[in-house]
């Protein structure tokens, strides 16, 4: 017997035609939401990545500056003719430490120093294991840490830039990124006024209060540095996928040396 | 349905990675906030600590037990005894000494710094004060605050070596001497006069997430005179520098007495001492000439012994500055340059209860002033207490110029350093009790001179009373003596163990 069976039902073709066509539009409007999502989260990936390498580099710089001097020469009724037993104060200079001090940013009319700069910092105190001097400096893009033990007679530039002393420690960071600048300003334009923009601001103790190192006359020396302004900015690998511009974090924190009191 | 469910799939997809991403953005952040939290919780524990050891602070700490508040940097605290400042969070307990239970925030870090258990040690606990007034404390667990050595300064590794003779002593509580040259901690079983113990303050705060942060203070007191063993000024009015200038109101009315007000004394200094060289310099002269009549500027020397009868000027004025002079107890050497009265007028200033710009006048001291609450008042400038028919108790110090009304009473010590002028033309029944100390440190400019200025004391009022002038009294000085802080010598944090 030939014929069509009854009580089963098939789907015609248009129906068919139809299903298909809504599958593919439902379809494709998924795959282009989820698209749209992985570059979204890819961004996000990035942005905080970013940010918790920033944040963890401000609270490590903080907590090293926050400790800073320890422990001062003030606790020695004699003090250790090596000075590698002390610190000097809160942070080592250059040039001619730790013989004559130098003037923080331009502050008084003595020689400037080298370090402690806007971009370049050398914090010195005992974490454990006697007193160490632990540099910050950015190079180019990059913030490199180093931490070596402090040796009396030595030039704490040269001891904490020896190689394999120095290792990266944040990468991307476009304080002081020449070539990025221009493009950052770009697309963000209240961002870097006046060009690059210091890691390290220094606050400095006077005999009238604490003042901004560079405006405290000759009270702005290295040893009078007492708080340590941190800002960061740092730029994901990446562009947006979206907008195609370019992704920053910039995060501030404040060092306070309670060394000595 | 297939369709459904596959883009419900999708929108899964979509929605877990989303939740995935802001998820770990706010761990992030998170982290670091309970971290800044941890640490700002310990240090308000190290500045409770620290603040109650002041003996002004109405929460006192008594160390040693049952010892006196103003007695501290007198009365040494012994290595075994251990105090601790402890605050709970309601319900919880804190049992720092209990080591073995880790529920109640033992504190293991004793034993990496003295050896052995803090179980062993004479425990005292007294109660935070963070939570008073109903508002939440800081989340600190509790303070420590104990007597420290050499080899405890390691916090577990090498020690410090603070007098440098080579070895790391561990038995000896470590005294802070700030006439020492240089000033510093000292290892001395018989100290010096002027040396006073170091303590170290050791907070763990602990935040209900678990985050946890150990920072550790050493400190010294601050004394405005440091010196264990009296007298702590060496006249009732002293003149530093040279070429002082004394003018008297040439009458009946005006005295200054050098024999010692506190009750059961016998002590005697002189009526006004002076620093410089009687010879060379006219200070004594200048001194002698206005100190009329001769009868009312009383005092003689304190040593040897105790005078059967004051002496009347020119014998009650004598020079304070050398070990030979006739008191045997001579001004601290810090006391004699510009730079060190400055540093002095710092740290006084940085221990102050009120800081007043000048030029001012009495309506801006700080309430509360009393003979059980004596106070250290900073003017900066100019102060006239002019009709101030008040008494003031305590430390005052002015570095412009003092224009005294005798109508006012202070019970304590004055001091006038850095114009070094001391100016009074009224008359009253008032006076000053206790020690005062004069000294021109800085120029009219206010430049530091580089050797003590010509000070003045001028006392001209022509009323019927002059009131009861200056008199010493090692009681009133005393009284203000305790430290008026407790400088920070060393700040670290600690890396944690338990």
């Amino acid at each position: 017997m030939s014929g069509r069976q009854t009580g089963t039902q098939g789907f015609t073709v248009l129906e068919l035609m139809v299903a298909s066509a809504v599958f593919l539009v439902l379809c494709g409007t998924m795959f282009e939401l989820l698209e749209l999502s992985q570059k979204k989260y890819t961004n996000e990936s990035q942005l905080s990545g970013a940010f918790q390498e920033t944040r963890l580099a401000i609270d490590q710089i903080t907590r090293d500056f926050n400790v800073a001097g320890y422990p001062s020469s003030g606790v020695y009724s004699n003090v250790p003719p090596d000075s590698s037993q002390y610190a000097v104060g809160p942070v080592a200079w250059d040039p001619n430490y730790a013989v004559t001090t130098c003037y923080v940013a331009g502050a008084g009319g003595g020689t400037p120093c080298t370090t402690p700069g806007d971009f370049d910092l050398i914090v010195e105190t005992n974490v454990g294991n006697g007193v160490s001097w632990i540099r910050y400096q950015l190079i180019g893009t990059t913030l490199y840490r180093s931490v070596v033990p402090k040796t009396a007679g030595a030039d704490p530039m040269a001891t904490t830039s020896a190689p394999n002393v120095m290792v990266p420690f944040l990468t991307n960071v476009m304080n002081n990124a020449a070539a990025q600048i221009p493009q950052i300003v770009a697309d963000y334009p209240a961002m870097f006024p006046g060009g690059a923009q210091p890691i390290f601001k220094y606050t400095c103790d006077t005999a009238a209060g604490p003042q901004p190192c560079a405006l405290a006359g000759n009270s702005g020396i290295a040893t009078n540095i007492r708080d340590v302004d941190i800002t960061l900015i740092v730029m994901t690998r990446q562009r947006d996928m979206q907008t195609q511009r370019l992704e920053l974090v910039e995060l501030t924190g404040r060092g306070h040396r309670v060394n000595p009191d | 349905m297939l369709i459904a469910i596959f883009a419900l799939l999708l929108v899964s997809v979509v929605a877990i990675a989303l939740i995935i991403s802001s998820g770990t953005d706010s761990a992030l952040a998170g982290n670091y906030r309970s971290s800044a939290n941890a640490y700002y919780a310990a240090m308000a524990g190290l500045e409770e600590g620290r603040g109650r050891l002041l003996p002004t602070n109405g929460n006192c700490i008594q160390i040693p037990v049952n010892g006196n508040c103003n007695q501290q940097p007198i009365l040494l605290l012994p290595l075994n005894q251990v105090f601790y400042i402890i605050n709970p969070a309601p319900g919880e307990v804190v049992a720092p000494e209990a080591t073995g239970n880790p529920a109640t925030y033992p504190d293991l870090q004793y034993k990496q710094e003295f050896g052995v258990d803090v179980s062993t040690r004479a425990v005292t606990k007294v109660p935070s004060i963070s939570a008073m007034a109903g508002l939440p404390g800081s989340n600190f667990k509790w303070v420590r605050i104990n007597a420290f050595t050499e080899q405890a300064m390691g916090n577990g590794g090498p020690g410090v070596d603070v007098d440098w003779n080579g070895t790391i002593d561990s038995t000896i509580p470590l005294f802070y001497n700030p006439v020492n040259q240089p000033a510093g901690l000292i290892v001395q079983t018989i100290r010096p006069p002027t040396a006073m113990q170091a303590l170290e303050i050791t907070s763990l705060a602990v935040l209900p997430g678990g985050t946890q942060k150990m920072l550790q203070y050493i400190v010294r007191p601050l004394e405005v005179y440091s010196s264990s063993q009296l007298p702590r000024f060496t006249a009732a009015l002293t003149l530093a520098g040279s070429n002082v200038q004394f003018t008297g109101p040439g009458n009946n009315n005006f005295y200054i007495r050098g024999q010692d007000q506190c009750p059961g004394s016998v002590l005697m200094a002189p009526a006004i001492g002076f620093t410089s060289d009687p010879v060379s310099d006219p200070s004594y002269a200048n001194i002698v000439a206005g100190a009329i009549p001769a009868s009312n500027y009383q005092g003689a020397p304190m040593n040897p012994g105790p005078p059967s009868a004051p002496s009347t000027a020119p014998a009650s004025i004598q020079g304070v500055a050398s070990p030979s002079n006739p008191s045997g107890m001579p001004l601290g050497s810090n006391w004699m340059t510009p730079g060190g009265l400055d540093a002095v007028v710092q740290d006084i200033t940085a221990g102050a209860d009120a800081i007043i710009q000048g030029p001012a006048t009495p309506a801006s001291f700080p309430p509360g002033m009393s003979p059980t609450h004596p106070m250290t008042i900073v003017v900066n400038g100019d102060l006239d207490l002019g009709s101030w028919n008040n008494t003031g108790y305590g430390l005052l110090l002015v570095t412009g110029t003092l224009y005294y009304d005798p109508a006012a009473t202070w019970e304590g010590i004055v001091l006038v350093i850095g114009q070094g002028n001391f100016v009074s033309t009224r008359h009253g029944a008032g006076g000053i009790d206790g020690a005062v100390f004069l000294a021109k440190t800085r120029d009219a400019s206010n430049n530091l001179l580089t050797s003590l200025g010509s000070a003045s004391f001028s006392q001209t009022g022509g009323g019927p009373s002059l009131g009861k002038g200056i008199n010493y009294n090692t009681c009133l000085v005393n009284n203000v003596q305790g430290p008026i802080t407790y400088k920070v010598l060393g700040f670290k944090e600690i890396p944690l163990l338990n």
